[in-house]
């Protein structure tokens, strides 16, 4: 089947009056992933949107629950929610595989998280290709590839003036099932595209293994400064705190996005800080994307979406971190070489 | 015949519902067990145990409208779960202030526990420092609840002067009067007047004399540890001289928390998090993390 690139505005509106439905557009002086609706001009045409998806199903701010206080009385509401059947259209496949990892982190090993779960249910993924990758674009050496996405729901092939839609889940299915009147039979020839871009992970997680002491991380340490950018635009970053909104006698305790670049981030009561400096900070960081999390879930914690790159003010690039990791000499070797 | 082998169990955590969300428990009893550290027993509204919880969990205590915060559970009762706070910041000073009757938010319990399974027919040898007390009290409890399964029990504690030992009715008054029970305790500063003429000497040249004192043996004994970082670091140090097999050193880690079922981030020590994985490992497993 065949989406005609400029019929999709009528699917848009078809699939936006049966439920809430998220494309990417401009936004504010940024771009995100936007309630589809009067006004909002969906951008096909943007690689990936400045602003991550993660917020659709992992909230920067997120009521937990409610609490009040009548002398020594507490109450305690839950705010948990099932949320309602939604729609995101046009995403990238990074962003469909960044979604694989927050599953991973919010669905599985022991406790499922139910405010990330009853969202997570309730969207269905459309996921449109990459014709044209971008200069920091390097998915298909990290984690995914400009031309797939095996988890979407919906998979939009890029043939130039239409899309070749195939549905690679049962919701999908049913949602290409409604989409009918919009769509064509006939065949096109999708887009193979493949990142300019490339990195080298092969041994990146068993050598950083042996590299929790390599200059590298103050190097990083004195380029950085700390400001979170990177973790706020990354769309696998999810890393949260718990804080609260008092209203004198009642307030919410909600989650938000934290980051691990921040100096209170790991800091105790009493004044002990296990990662203070800047260097431990970034250590974790990279550790985390590229090490940590591989061996919890066997996967990347980077989907080389390019975003990090993009935005850091301080030219912090994962690319160029990930090729000297790869080029460093293994830990054993290094010792060998300074006993000669 | 072999000793068993110390066996941690790792993401051994259960899933209590929900995660995040607290249940309302009310303050029974405060003691003041020193000037700036006080036990809280918590119990629910109607009056059952907030959670059946293995000695060395975790629980998250909160006092709305001020914060919320992670410690081990210091004991349990029948009708309550018990938990020993030291002022050290804005949430302990707040809890500081509660009342018998305040009502509080508690959640958990999270994390794994102490291998009190693993560990019966052992020596066991506890080593707690100042406000390392709790997850050390929880098992050695465990322990002394089932004595006959334990072989001799020795408990070394130290805190900075001797208005600082916490649990004090415990060290002097209870413990020393159970079966094969030894408690030694040192202070790190004596101060005049304080009517303490015991002991002056930091945790871990103290565990080495009352190991050679004691003619203690590491044959067939369980080390079980938790202090802070400095204690920590010199007791695992000690631990490993006196001969003990990194197998046979238990600790219990801390940081700073949020979530407790590993989602939040910030507890990890390389791939693992204390809340979920720990906060129990071996030393034999500590080795192998990476030192962060």
């Amino acid at each position: 089947m065949l989406l005609k690139k400029a019929k999709a505005g009528a699917l848009l509106d078809a699939i936006a009056a049966k439920e809430r439905l998220f494309v990417p557009a401009d936004d504010r002086g940024t771009s995100r992933f936007v309630a589809y609706g009067a006004g909002v001009e969906p951008r096909f045409d943007l690689l990936n949107t400045k602003l991550p998806p993660k917020d659709l199903l992992f909230p920067a701010t997120e009521t937990l629950y409610r609490w009040s206080r009548d002398g020594a009385d507490l109450a305690i509401d839950s705010a948990f929610a099932e949320t309602d059947p939604f729609t995101v259209f046009g995403l990238r496949p990074c962003d469909m595989a960044s979604v694989d990892r927050l599953d991973a982190v919010f669905l599985t090993k022991g406790y499922v998280d139910e405010f990330y779960q009853a969202k997570r249910e309730a969207a269905t993924f459309v996921v449109a290709t990459c014709a044209h990758p971008g200069r920091a674009c390097f998915c298909d050496s990290i984690a995914a590839s400009p031309h797939e996405a095996p988890t979407a729901d919906v998979l939009l092939e890029d043939a130039g003036e239409e899309w070749v839609v195939t549905p690679q889940t049962e919701k999908g299915a049913s949602a290409v099932e409604a989409w009918k009147p919009y769509l064509e039979e006939g065949d096109a020839e999708p887009i193979k595209a493949a990142c300019d871009l490339k990195v080298d992970m092969a041994a990146v997680p068993e050598k950083l293994k042996g590299m929790f002491d390599d200059p590298i991380w103050s190097d990083i340490g004195d380029q950085c400064l700390t400001c979170g950018t990177c973790t706020f635009v990354c769309p696998t970053c999810y890393c949260f705190n718990i804080d609260q909104d008092v209203r004198e006698d009642e307030g919410k305790r909600f989650r938000c996005w934290d980051s691990c670049m921040f100096t209170d981030y790991t800091a105790m009561a009493g004044g002990h800080n296990p990662r203070a400096s800047k260097e431990s900070r970034v250590r974790q960081r990279f550790m985390h994307k590229l090490t940590y999390f591989n061996d919890r879930y066997d996967m990347n914690l980077c989907v080389g979406c390019g975003r990090c790159m993009r935005d850091c003010p301080a030219a912090v690039d994962i690319s160029l971190i990930i090729d000297r990791i790869a080029a460093s000499e293994p830990a054993q070797e290094k010792e060998a070489m300074a006993h000669a | 015949m072999p000793k068993t082998p110390i066996e941690v169990s790792h993401g051994c955590a259960r899933n209590n519902g929900e995660p995040y969300v607290p249940q309302v428990c009310r303050v029974i009893d405060i003691q003041e067990q020193t000037h700036d550290v006080k036990s809280f027993r918590l119990q629910t509204l109607d009056g059952k145990r907030p959670f059946a919880c293995e000695p060395g969990q975790l629980g998250m205590f909160s006092d709305p409208p001020y914060g919320e915060c992670m410690f081990a559970v210091a004991g349990v009762g029948e009708d309550y779960c018990e938990f020993i706070v030291k002022n050290v910041g804005f949430t302990t000073n707040h809890l500081h202030e509660l009342s018998v009757g305040d009502e509080v938010g508690l959640r958990g319990p999270y994390g794994n526990w102490f291998p009190y399974e693993s560990a019966k027919g052992r020596d066991m040898l506890f080593i707690g420092g100042g406000i390392g007390m709790p997850p050390v009290r929880a098992f050695l409890r465990h322990c002394l609840a089932h004595r006959e399964d334990y072989g001799r029990i020795d408990f070394v504690y130290s805190a900075s002067t001797y208005d600082d030992l916490v649990c004090k009715d415990d060290l002097f008054n209870v413990w020393p009067n159970e079966p094969d029970t030894h408690v030694h305790v040192s202070v790190y500063h004596a101060k005049e007047g304080d009517g303490w003429d015991g002991a002056v000497s930091y945790t871990a040249p103290y565990l080495e004399q009352v190991f050679a004192e004691e003619g203690l043996s590491t044959e067939n004994a369980c080390a079980v540890l938790c202090g802070g970082p400095s204690l920590f670091r010199t007791c695992r140090e000690s631990l490993l001289k006196l001969g003990f097999a990194p197998e046979d050193i238990v600790t219990t880690l801390e940081a700073r928390m949020k979530c407790g079922v590993g989602k939040c981030g910030r507890c990890n020590v390389g791939g693992v998090f204390i809340c979920l994985e720990g906060p129990v490992f071996t030393e034999a497993e500590l080795a192998r993390m990476p030192r962060d």
